[in-house]
């Protein structure tokens, strides 16, 4: 289970996260938001990339940001960057020697990993050389080099072509299939739909709905309830729907 | 520790295939290649021989140490590289130690490499086995340690073009205020000026310190207590550095 309780996070006086509050148990839960809403500082939180300004956060009954709670975590970032000048191998393996239960894990177990997300032909090529799909698929795969509980991920989906897009999520499924929790964050309301239990919606630092997917659409379009859901808010807060 | 390592070993074989380190390397042992040259025109000079020689190996070695230490943890957090690392369990404290270990072991190699091309020239020219030398290699090494925690530490607080530029200038007055303060004394300087001169030999490392150069070519002798405080001065000063950078970079936001 994953529990966020009354996050506030602020730079200078500027406030991007306010008062947040959520509990996810599902296997797999999608943050929606548009880009600039919060969602990215949200997940840095979690990850224990950033610290929050007020506010407690649990993964799996555990404080964010422990080492012991990045041992069970896996964190892919969006839009990716790499370490060029390592093989898609030699990246693999930096990752997955950074957590001590994956230390014994030997070049096999890694180009396990690498034919799991299809760049195993790949691993000995520099990083330079990857199309922006290939690293959309290594950042993946070092996210799952812990075979970790819970794995967080920042537009996953980004970048990839429809056969791509189609292996990730059937990737994501069979996580889930193993009892793992994935947490991701999305402006793409189609793969929140497809492949969701559940789901939270967040605008300008709030969050504005939070459960099952069904239950919020009532038998509408996703992106027409996510619109007005969205509209009501800046109404009701006297604002203008801003975008980043 | 572990984690320490696994940085260090990545940060070295990253920088290791850095086309620019070699460019630079080669021309460091071209300029040591050169000291032939100068030597057969000198009429077989060898106190000049090892002289270029062993400046040579100083200021391309410091080159290196400066493109890669200025650009190391910059580049991670503009890249945000940081964010596969730092979500891992690994604190900052790790990185940056990780990382000024990784880069003093590339520009190390890069030092031996030159080093051992210039055993080599002294020897054909008739010198032998300059085993003193390796002693102001040491020493030489020694700084660039001293040099890389700088390095990393200024990035924490600048960009890397910003980051070249104080380095450079703490490295210009740290290697001229001794000399400095030494003729103001000797003018019989006082007052303002004096006090002045005192508080930047007392705020910029002294890193003459280092410098064996000249004891070992012209063989004055070495102190070996001044040699062990040097040693001393380096691993506190560096070691304050890179806490230093660790306390800056904590609050950093990525």
């Amino acid at each position: 289970m994953i529990e966020l309780s009354h996050i506030t996070k602020a730079y200078k006086k500027r406030k991007v996260v306010d008062d947040f509050t959520l509990t996810v148990h599902a296997p797999i839960f999608g943050f929606l938001g548009q880009n600039g809403a919060g969602k990215t500082t949200i997940m840095k939180m979690m990850v224990g990339l950033t610290l929050s300004t007020a506010g407690t956060i649990t993964i799996g009954g555990k404080p964010a940001g422990e080492a012991a709670t990045k041992e069970m975590t896996g964190f892919m970032p969006e839009s990716p960057y790499f370490y060029e000048r390592l093989t898609g191998l030699e990246f693999l393996r930096f990752c997955g020697e950074l957590f001590q239960k994956s230390r014994a894990k030997t070049d096999d177990d890694y180009g396990a990993l690498l034919k799991k997300v299809g760049i195993y032909g790949a691993k000995d090529r520099y990083v330079s050389t990857y199309s922006k799909g290939m690293k959309q698929r290594l950042g993946f795969a070092q996210a799952l080099v812990n075979d970790p509980e819970y794995i967080f991920l920042d537009e996953p989906l980004d970048g990839l072509d429809p056969v791509g897009r189609k292996e990730m999520k059937t990737i994501i499924r069979a996580l889930k299939a193993e009892g793992r929790n994935v947490f991701f964050n999305s402006h793409i309301l189609y793969d929140i739909e497809e492949l969701c239990d559940e789901m939270g919606i967040v605008h300008s630092g709030k969050l504005l709905y939070a459960g099952p997917v069904k239950a919020f659409t009532q038998g509408k379009s996703l992106e027409e309830r996510f619109v007005e859901t969205v509209e009501a808010h800046v109404q009701k807060e006297g604002g203008a729907i801003s975008v980043a | 520790m572990t984690n320490i390592w696994v940085i260090a070993k990545n940060t070295f074989r990253s920088a290791l295939r850095d086309k620019i380190l070699y460019a630079v390397l080669g021309f460091g042992v071209l300029y040591i290649l050169f000291t032939i040259f100068l030597s057969v025109i000198s009429l077989d000079d060898l106190q000049m021989t090892k002289n270029f020689g062993l400046a040579g190996l100083y200021v391309f070695g410091l080159i290196i140490a400066i493109f890669l230490g200025t650009s190391v943890l910059a580049k991670e957090v503009s890249d945000r590289t940081l964010y596969f690392v730092l979500s891992k369990p690994v604190s900052r404290s790790q990185v940056i130690i990780g990382k000024w270990l990784g880069i003093f072991l590339a520009v190390s190699v890069t030092v031996l490499i030159m080093a051992a091309v210039y055993l080599g020239v002294i020897w054909n020219r008739g010198g032998g086995f300059d085993a003193w030398s390796l002693l102001a290699v040491l020493f030489e090494l020694m700084e660039i340690g001293f040099f890389v925690a700088l390095t990393i530490f200024f990035s924490t607080i600048s960009t890397s073009l910003a980051s070249v530029m104080e380095a450079a200038v703490v490295l210009f007055m740290g290697h001229a205020v001794s000399a400095l303060l030494e003729s103001a004394e000797k003018q019989g300087i006082s007052g303002l000026g004096y006090r002045a001169l005192q508080l930047i030999y007392y705020v910029f490392p002294n890193l003459e310190k280092f410098n064996l150069r000249n004891l070992v070519v012209y063989q004055m002798g070495i102190s070996w207590s001044a040699a062990g405080a040097t040693v001393a001065y380096a691993i506190c000063y560096s070691a304050l550095l890179l806490w230093a950078a660790i306390a800056i970079f904590r609050k950093r936001e990525l």
